[in-house]
């Protein structure tokens, strides 16, 4: 078993323990193509650049967003408040694996389906519910929210991949608090619940399959959010919106915020979020595994965004390595990060978790040296 | 929520070695002071060579950096003035580190070995040359005592000015164990080694100098594990102990019990451009983990 570790609890962040919606952006943006022009009339789940535009309305302009760490131009649509809907979509009922991806690809779920497609074999499957960073908490809520459609969705699911049973893998700390799963779990006899520790990088697919004593290689592992996104492509319905959680020290209340996609997060702020420092500094995707953002301004809501963090500005002081060996003490990986930092290399091996970086008493940015090369 | 700074890790370390600096003052200031055998204003002696140290640090800091830049060598120069023999001179002392000090940090690149134990040594030697070199307190020798087991551990054993408590040195260390920063392997393994072979060499000569040397326990707790100058993989931790622990026995043998802490360190740090110069590794291909 690999050695991993219990975060400190961080008592100055509670999350309100329940979804906040925000549906109705005034406007949401798209990275842009070519064949656009303003004034332009998008409808609703209409595609654009692979982009699924989750509102309705008129191009009205363009603006810089952060898509996969870059800069890039987006367009702005201005909803119109009408959900005018056009687009055809293909009705079909997904009875194996390949019409699964097929399914996937369809409804713009790329990501779920190159999950399905890199695994020769799946002989099991594990649907993790399992919130990284006491800054998160999407997977627990999704979970706790619509845990009738997830449950139903991974009993779907392995009866398509042909499988005996899954294993839906959630916090022991969490499962107390789970009482509408516990109560329609004897329902699905082929749906396993298994309680993991509190630890931190446990839902990483080879350290969760390590703990759970089954080959990676043959485990397809989901998220609870993933399986609502199959939930919604099996009922032919585009995913138009994703549960983010706005947590940290320097804001009033911490939320879980289910959002369109496209919306950008300064808009989000400005309409539930009251940030109560001046000084403060905002992490994408977790304070230890995210990375720190210049400005809330050009970032929107994807897929891919799981939290956005707003803490108290630390210190950015680097000081000398003192050598202490922490960073390689600490990696899940057992990877001689020092060495790295030293002789100013990466490491294959490296999974970006961020426990170096948080450990350094020095304050060295070491996951930017080892992480670097993915 | 973000952890330690090295910043709090060096305050703590000092803040750690007050009390046996407190003790210094006591035993080689306060209880020589009583007997009348030195002026007032040397009752702070082993204070002052701490200050000494630090001062230099300062003055260092804000000449270079116009600020002041908390860092391990605070640490490293209040140990040294806390190991040198009482009567090593306060004037000799201020110039031997100023000058080694300055040389070190030119040189700070290519420094990578415990520059304590070297600075140490040549104080040592410029006293030996000088025919100063002892390790007695003016009251070690005017007067006769009969220690028992209590007063070596309380630290009234001969050694260096402030490092001869052990009660001090252990509650320090139980302290520091609980850091994360802490290199704990490398005084355990030191301390093995060096008390298996010393009891040993007790059985065989009923000779107990060597078992009782308080300054193995103390240059181990905080000298041979200072962050910097010690390896940082587990596995080279325990064998540089068991190195520093062996070489320490052997020296303290056939050299000098005080010492041998000191010399063994120095002689084992400089085998971490072993360890640190290993600059031919590519990047690793093992892939036991699948992403």
């Amino acid at each position: 078993m690999i050695n991993l570790i219990k975060l400190k609890n961080n008592n100055d962040v509670n999350i309100v323990n329940k979804i906040n919606d925000f549906q109705s952006p005034n406007s949401i943006y798209i990275p842009i193509v070519d064949n656009v022009r303003a004034n332009d009339y998008v409808y609703k789940n209409s595609i654009i650049n692979g982009y699924v535009s989750s509102i309705s309305g008129s191009i009205t302009g363009i603006k810089k967003v952060l898509i996969n760490n870059e800069l890039v131009n987006a367009v702005e649509i201005t909803n119109d408040f009408k959900e005018n809907a056009k687009a055809k979509i293909r009705k079909k009922k997904v009875n194996n694996k390949e019409e699964l991806i097929e399914c996937l690809k369809v409804f713009k779920l790329d990501f779920i389906a190159d999950k399905i497609t890199n695994i020769d074999k799946i002989n099991n499957l594990v649907i993790s519910s399992i919130d990284e960073e006491n800054y998160s908490m999407k997977e627990f809520l999704r979970l706790a929210n619509d845990y009738s459609d997830i449950l139903g969705t991974i009993d779907e699911l392995t009866n398509i991949l042909g499988l005996k049973e899954s294993t839906l893998a959630t916090k022991n700390t969490n499962y107390n608090s789970i009482s509408n799963v516990k109560s329609i779990i004897g329902t699905y006899p082929n749906i396993k619940v298994t309680l993991v520790p509190d630890k931190y990088m446990i839902s990483y697919k080879d350290f969760l399959c390590d703990y759970l004593n089954i080959p990676s290689s043959e485990t397809l592992v989901l998220t609870t959010n993933e399986v609502y996104y199959i939930y919604n492509a099996l009922k032919f319905k585009y995913v138009d919106s994703v549960l983010i959680t706005i947590s940290g020290n320097a804001i009033a209340k911490s939320l879980v915020i289910n959002t369109r996609l496209g919306t950008s997060l300064k808009e989000i702020i400005n309409e539930l979020i009251k940030i109560t420092i001046d000084d403060y500094e905002v992490y994408l995707n977790g304070y230890i595994k995210g990375r720190r953002v210049s400005s809330i301004d050009d970032i929107i809501i994807t897929l891919d965004t799981e939290s956005i963090v707003i803490n108290q500005k630390m210190s950015d002081e680097v000081t000398d390595c003192i050598k202490c060996g922490a960073c390689e003490r600490i990696c899940p990986c057992h990877i001689n990060v020092l060495k790295c930092y030293l002789n100013n290399y990466s490491h294959k091996r490296c999974i970006g978790c961020g426990l170096c970086d948080y450990v350094c008493p020095a304050n060295i940015n070491l996951k930017e040296i080892v992480w670097r090369d993915k | 929520m973000k952890t330690a700074k090295t910043k709090n890790l060096v305050i703590q370390h000092i803040l750690l070695l007050i009390p046996l600096i407190i003790y210094g003052i006591y035993k080689n200031g306060y209880l020589i002071y009583e007997k009348k055998l030195i002026q007032p204003a040397m009752i702070l002696k082993p204070l002052y060579f701490v200050l000494i140290g630090i001062f230099i640090k300062l003055v260092y800091d804000l000449i270079r950096y116009h600020k002041i830049k908390v860092d391990y060598d605070y640490v490293c120069l209040s140990l040294l003035g806390m190991i040198v023999p009482y009567n090593t001179n306060l004037i000799i002392y201020s110039i031997v580190v100023i000058i080694t000090f300055i040389i070190i940090k030119l040189l700070s690149k290519y420094i990578k070995f415990n520059y304590i134990c070297l600075v140490y040594i040549i104080i040592l030697g410029i006293a030996y040359i000088m025919h100063s070199l002892t390790f007695m307190t003016p009251l070690d020798l005017n007067y006769s005592y009969n220690f028992d087991f209590l007063d070596i551990l309380m630290g009234r054993s001969i050694g260096g000015i402030s490092s001869t408590s052990l009660i001090l040195i252990t509650f320090a260390y139980i302290f520091l164990v609980n850091n994360y920063y802490y290199k704990k392997n490398i005084p355990l393994f030191i301390n093995i080694s060096y008390l298996l072979l010393a009891i040993v060499y007790y059985a065989i000569t009923k000779n107990i100098s060597i078992l009782l040397n308080i300054e193995v326990v103390f240059g181990s707790v905080f000298v041979s594990s200072i962050p910097n100058y010690s390896p940082y993989r587990k596995n080279n931790q325990i064998f540089y102990g068991i190195a520093i622990g062996v070489l320490s026995f052997i020296i303290a043998i056939f050299i000098n019990r005080i010492i041998a802490i000191y010399v063994a360190t120095f002689i084992a740090s400089l085998f971490l451009y072993i360890e640190k110069s290993n600059r031919s590794s590519k990047k690793s291909t093992k892939l036991p983990i699948s992403k």
